[in-house]
């Protein structure tokens, strides 16, 4: 990852979404964006130039971008039709994203355009995020990395955050057969979030 | 059998479809895959069916393929009929802020200019206000009472377009509560869809998520109503029986929205018997 000054940013063309500059590179805000919170955190996996990414709850392509501008290609899903057009064009901007109207929950709707992928990242508000991330994992090569973003209030609003993201480890463990190997709270970026990472075997 | 979007693989054979990226596209949109034994794309493939030259190649035939596949979709989405009711009803919420709000303000700016002037004790209605506000100062004060005044008709004209769409896409719904308080549930609920797949006791509280939400957590006395509330028949009922007139309201109004989707048509019928079920409601014994 390049660090300017401990500002964490990625080299492309900017004024995608009125981002700040910082020496030609675009500044990458934590407050803003859950993978960046998860960087500042010291966690989270170097994305490579060669590396194919999912990319699970693109909405307006913000974070997309940036992920964009790290790695070959990002596959961007998304389904609500407002963040779409967003998200078109930013993907008309980098012509590595590949954006993708589909339902994250229902993969066989876009499993004939999905290649395998080295990293697969999700960032979803629904009840059932595990579900949908052990869904995907068929897109994952044999030792790839799924980035679970938890969103413990989509889960449950009345149960302990702390519960939730035990409960989730261990449905990613048990049922999904994958190996976590990191986690971190992205407070003060983002509240009652939590990363997962994960290694598919 | 293998589908994918550049053709299909049966026995490590491929088949590459012929066609242009319009035709992919209807193609991807056709196809539902069957995620057993399913495989992921690999260009390698691709190239060697023939279906595109190289990697770059690949990847730009894909893009433009889901680039067309997403245009469609948002569309097909923004084709609905509650779309643009959606759009009006929250504009009619907004205006109607914008204009308490400066309605507000101008009125104490006009307080300081007329020092002997109070709203207190007095009957005005907020356009008898803009109007004697309007007509008696000059200036940036005049001009902006003037603008308030023409968004207030501007509102007005919006609130009878909101209604009568209302009557058009929700006839049931408008049926039982008046046009305007269906639209807003509508709005709440995201959709006629989404409407019409909650249950009667969610649409009861529906708008009232902060008391929801507090009795959810913290137990405090759980919301009676929430813009059902704004309906006649509920806020007039006597305070006793006022939770289950909202109960038998939202439970009608939750059939009403589901004959909304599928039949597209008042039913008259339907529309008599709950009237009648929830005028019987709002008696006191």
């Amino acid at each position: 990852m390049i660090w300017i000054d401990g500002v964490l940013v990625s080299r492309g063309q900017g004024g995608i979404y009125g981002e700040r500059m910082l020496s030609d590179a675009r500044i990458w805000d934590p407050y803003r964006s859950k993978l960046s919170a998860l960087y500042h955190q010291k966690k989270g996996v170097e994305l490579e130039p060669d590396m194919r990414v999912l990319y699970l709850g693109a909405a307006h392509g913000t974070t997309v971008s940036h992920v964009a501008d790290y790695v070959e290609v990002v596959y961007a899903v998304e389904i609500a039709p407002r963040p779409m057009q967003d998200l078109l064009e930013v993907a008309r901007r980098r012509t590595n994203v590949v954006p993708i109207m589909a339902d994250a929950a229902q993969p066989e709707q876009y499993a004939p355009l999905v290649e395998p992928v080295d990293l697969a990242y999700q960032d979803v508000a629904q009840p059932d995020q595990v579900t949908i991330a052990l869904r995907n994992c068929i897109f994952l090569k044999p030792g790839g990395t799924l980035i679970l973003i938890l969103k413990t209030r989509s889960v449950d609003t009345r149960k302990e955050p702390g519960i939730v993201f035990s409960d989730a480890v261990s449905q990613l463990t048990g049922d999904g057969g994958l190996m976590v190997r990191d986690s971190a709270w992205l407070a003060p970026y983002h509240h009652d979030h939590a990363a997962i990472i994960c290694t598919k075997s | 059998m293998q589908s994918y979007w550049f053709g299909d693989m049966a026995d490590g054979t491929c088949q590459p479809c012929k066609g242009d990226a319009g035709i992919l596209a209807d193609r991807v949109r056709a196809r539902e895959t069957s995620m057993d034994e399913f495989a992921p794309p690999d260009w390698q493939v691709a190239v060697a069916c023939g279906a595109c030259r190289d990697r770059a190649d690949y990847l730009a035939k894909l893009r433009e393929v889901c680039f067309l596949v997403a245009e469609h979709g948002i569309r097909e989405k923004y084709s609905g009929r509650d779309v643009e009711l959606l759009q009006m009803t929250r504009t009619l919420d907004e205006l109607d802020t914008v204009i308490n709000l400066l309605t507000g303000r101008m009125a104490e700016w006009y307080q300081t200019r007329h020092p002997a002037f109070s709203r207190k004790f007095r009957r005005f209605d907020a356009r008898t206000l803009l109007r004697t506000m309007s007509r008696r100062s000059g200036g940036a004060l005049g001009r902006v009472t003037g603008d308030i005044e023409r968004l207030s008709a501007t509102r007005t004209a919006l609130a009878r377009e909101v209604s009568a769409r209302a009557e058009d896409v929700m006839p049931n719904c408008t049926a039982l509560i008046g046009g305007l308080v269906a639209a807003r549930l509508l709005l709440h609920a995201g959709g006629l869809e989404p409407l019409a797949r909650l249950p009667g006791s969610a649409i009861q509280v529906l708008g009232a998520r902060a008391a929801l939400f507090s009795h959810l957590c913290a137990r405090t006395p759980c919301p009676k109503h929430g813009i059902i509330f704004q309906h006649r028949r509920v806020h007039n009922a006597p305070p006793k029986v006022r939770g289950k007139v909202a109960r038998v309201l939202a439970a009608k109004l939750a059939i009403a929205a589901r004959l909304d989707l599928y039949r597209r048509v008042a039913v008259p019928e339907f529309i008599e018997r709950s009237q009648a079920r929830i005028d019987a409601a709002g008696v006191v014994p």
